[in-house]
């Protein structure tokens, strides 16, 4: 039956994720009574935001078989530079992010460097560059906080204006929808005219409906989401937007571009990948690189979420992206995991955190509860690649 | 044969790792349309040799003659670009990707905006998969599922689809059914009848004597001797292997003709 429909492992572990996700939020409301309202979703999405953008770059790095610790001491020194520029320094923000841009691909030039062509392993090149750069980021400073008030900088974090209200979102969601629609009907036309198997009719459509009504309730809850003294609904969230647009980003890497396969192949097995030609160096370098960008990304929507650049900006980051790629279906061993994983497991603690938050659960038990729930999700990966025969008992 | 100039031609060729030589002062050649056995014990430097031709290993020194000219082999894309393929022991796949992906990995198709062609490439992969085994139809599953020969089908495919003018087999039918060994001995004599020059790495007998033109012996990093397969037997064959011993009843043969070309 599942072949009949197209339908692998990875589609139906992410449909798991996403119930598991759905029916946490059911479980959360009926406890809670508030948990499934535009506010709460509202400020559950500007949450994720910065975690889910990492994560999603995170994700391709461990798919390659490495690992990066210092992504939160990386966002920490960039995003305070960034802050000190345009405090201390009275840069406009378009030049001072360029910097915090430059510093990031340095330092991504350097690890890359160090793990790719000399081959030291990156767990110990960025378990220093995690305490290093976290001492850069006191540096930068002098530990002095250092606040911003662009006005248009502040929107790209979110907040009271940082949004898109209610017209242009829905403007967005149908022309996504129609994207969804365009794609489902584009790939139907090729396989019918390659001669290839096709889904039932009825099954794409389903699929296809079902992915526009997902986007279009997003929409319509970001948009119920009224604010008294405004009068219109906020509408989708500039982080929520910036994070929707790297997971389509990295989505088309990953399916369409040479270097997102050469990833997944030399994660596979790397071996393979040096003798049929892969310049597996060169890859893993613009790997780093890649992840350097979207840590610079996720540092500016952070500094203009918090109004300032602290010098413990992005404590703990890397925890909590290595927690969502983990959650999302990212195996350590490499080789396998998907972007739209990363979103689901992103989700999925912010979820976890959010309920519990709204249980008045204290935050001794919040962390022994979230820690324990990435161990269940690594057992279920594990028992989950047994079941469907991609590792051995 | 076709030709009287040496399709590949190795010089004395050295290659150490750290204090070991592992190839040392080696030379061989092969033909069009002639296969070339190599032999010898595990860690007599066959695979090292077959590896630095095929652009895996930098050479030391010595020197590669592809067709009369010297090449640059710096890469395995030097290689392949030479037409030289190569087919792993190992097989060399990505075992998390599929069939049509392993195909083309390291040299997929492209649309014209710069993205992969997927439809393109399934396209073709059904075609070359279908010439080699008609019954390989899940091709878009994980090459990890596949059975050994569906995988050795896809290792083959690679040399078939890219046009090899000269194909490396390292131990080609080693995890093989006898229906899959037939299947890769049809396929040697069919490259062979079509002018690709085959060096075949192999430790079964009738392998070698079933298929190839000439074979050569390598012991510790040297060439013990390369002989015209019909004028040796088994007994001398594995007596070089084995202790290194030369035959001196016959001349050696350094190619297809005879003689020292």
């Amino acid at each position: 039956m599942l072949n009949r429909f197209q339908i692998n492992a990875l589609d139906l572990r992410l449909s798991i994720m996403a119930s598991v996700l759905a029916v946490m939020a059911i479980a959360f409301h009926v406890l809670t009574g508030n948990f499934l309202t535009p506010e709460n979703l509202y400020n559950i999405a500007q949450q994720t935001a910065v975690v889910g953008i990492v994560a999603a770059a995170i994700a391709l790095i461990i798919v390659a078989r490495q690992i990066d610790l210092s992504v939160g001491s990386v966002m920490g020194v960039v995003g305070v530079l960034i802050a000190f520029l345009m405090y201390t320094k009275n840069w406009h923000w378009v030049p001072a992010s360029l910097a915090g841009l430059s510093l990031a691909l340095l330092i991504g030039l350097y690890q890359g460097w160090l793990t790719s062509y000399l081959g030291v392993p990156s767990f110990v090149v960025t378990l220093g560059g995690l305490m290093s750069f976290r001492g850069a980021a006191f540096l930068v400073a002098d530990g002095k906080t250092q606040p911003v008030a662009d006005p248009v900088f502040l929107a790209l974090g979110g907040g009271l204006d940082g949004s898109l209200g209610p017209t242009l979102s829905w403007l967005l969601g149908a022309a996504l929808s129609a994207l969804l629609l365009w794609n489902t009907v584009a790939r139907r036309r090729n396989a019918k005219s390659h001669g290839f198997p096709m889904r039932p009719l009825w099954f794409d459509a389903a699929l296809a409906l079902f992915f526009v009504g997902v986007l279009l309730a997003f929409v319509a809850t970001m948009n119920a989401y009224v604010l008294a003294d405004k009068g219109a609904g906020q509408g989708i969230p500039i982080p929520v937007l910036i994070w929707g647009a790297v997971v389509m980003g990295m989505a088309f890497i990953v399916n369409r571009t040479r270097f997102g396969r050469y990833v997944y192949a030399i994660g596979g097995n790397p071996e393979a990948a040096l003798l049929v030609g892969i310049p597996v160096k060169r890859v893993m370098l613009k790997l780093f690189l890649l992840l350097a960008v979207l840590v610079t990304v996720a540092a500016i929507v952070s500094v203009a979420r918090l109004n300032a650049g602290t010098n413990s900006l992005g404590t703990n980051m890397e925890l909590y992206v290595i927690a969502a790629a983990v959650i999302g279906g990212v195996a350590l061993s490499g080789g396998s995991g998907t972007v739209l994983g990363s979103v689901l497991g992103a989700l999925i603690i912010q979820f976890l955190e959010s309920g519990l938050l709204l249980l008045d659960v204290s935050i001794g038990y919040r962390m022994v509860i979230i820690g324990q729930v990435l161990i269940v999700a690594v057992v279920f990966d594990v028992l989950y690649r047994r079941a469907t025969g991609e590792r051995m008992a | 044969m076709s030709s009287s100039s040496p399709l590949i031609e190795l010089r004395h060729i050295h290659k150490a790792f750290g204090g070991v030589r592992a190839v040392e002062d080696v030379s061989l050649a092969v033909y069009p349309g002639e296969v070339v056995a190599l032999l010898g014990h595990n860690g007599a430097g066959k695979s090292t040799l077959m590896k630095m031709l095929a652009g895996a290993y930098p050479i030391d020194s010595g020197e590669v003659r592809v067709a009369g000219q010297v090449a640059k082999l710096e890469s395995p894309a030097d290689s392949q670009a030479l037409g030289i393929e190569t087919i792993y022991q190992t097989l060399a796949l990505a075992d998390n990707l599929d069939s049509v992906a392993n195909l083309f990995l390291g040299r997929e198709l492209m649309t014209r905006w710069g993205t992969l062609d997927d439809y393109a490439m399934e396209k073709a992969a059904r075609d070359v998969f279908h010439r080699l085994n008609p019954n390989f139809k899940n091709i878009r599953v994980a090459v990890r599922s596949l059975s050994g020969g569906q995988r050795q089908v896809v290792a083959i495919s690679r040399a078939l689809y890219f046009n090899a003018r000269a194909l490396i087999m390292d131990e080609p039918c080693a995890a093989l059914g006898p229906e899959e060994t037939r299947m890769v001995h049809d396929l040697v004599r069919k490259l062979k009848a079509g002018g690709v020059g085959i060096f075949l790495i192999s430790h079964d007998m009738p392998d070698v004597f079933g298929l190839s033109d000439r074979l050569s012996v390598m012991k510790n990093g040297k060439t013990v001797g390369t002989y015209r397969t019909s004028e040796v037997t088994e007994d001398e064959v594995l007596g070089m292997i084995i202790a290194g011993k030369k035959v001196t009843r016959v001349a050696e043969c350094y190619g297809p003709l005879g003689g020292m070309q």
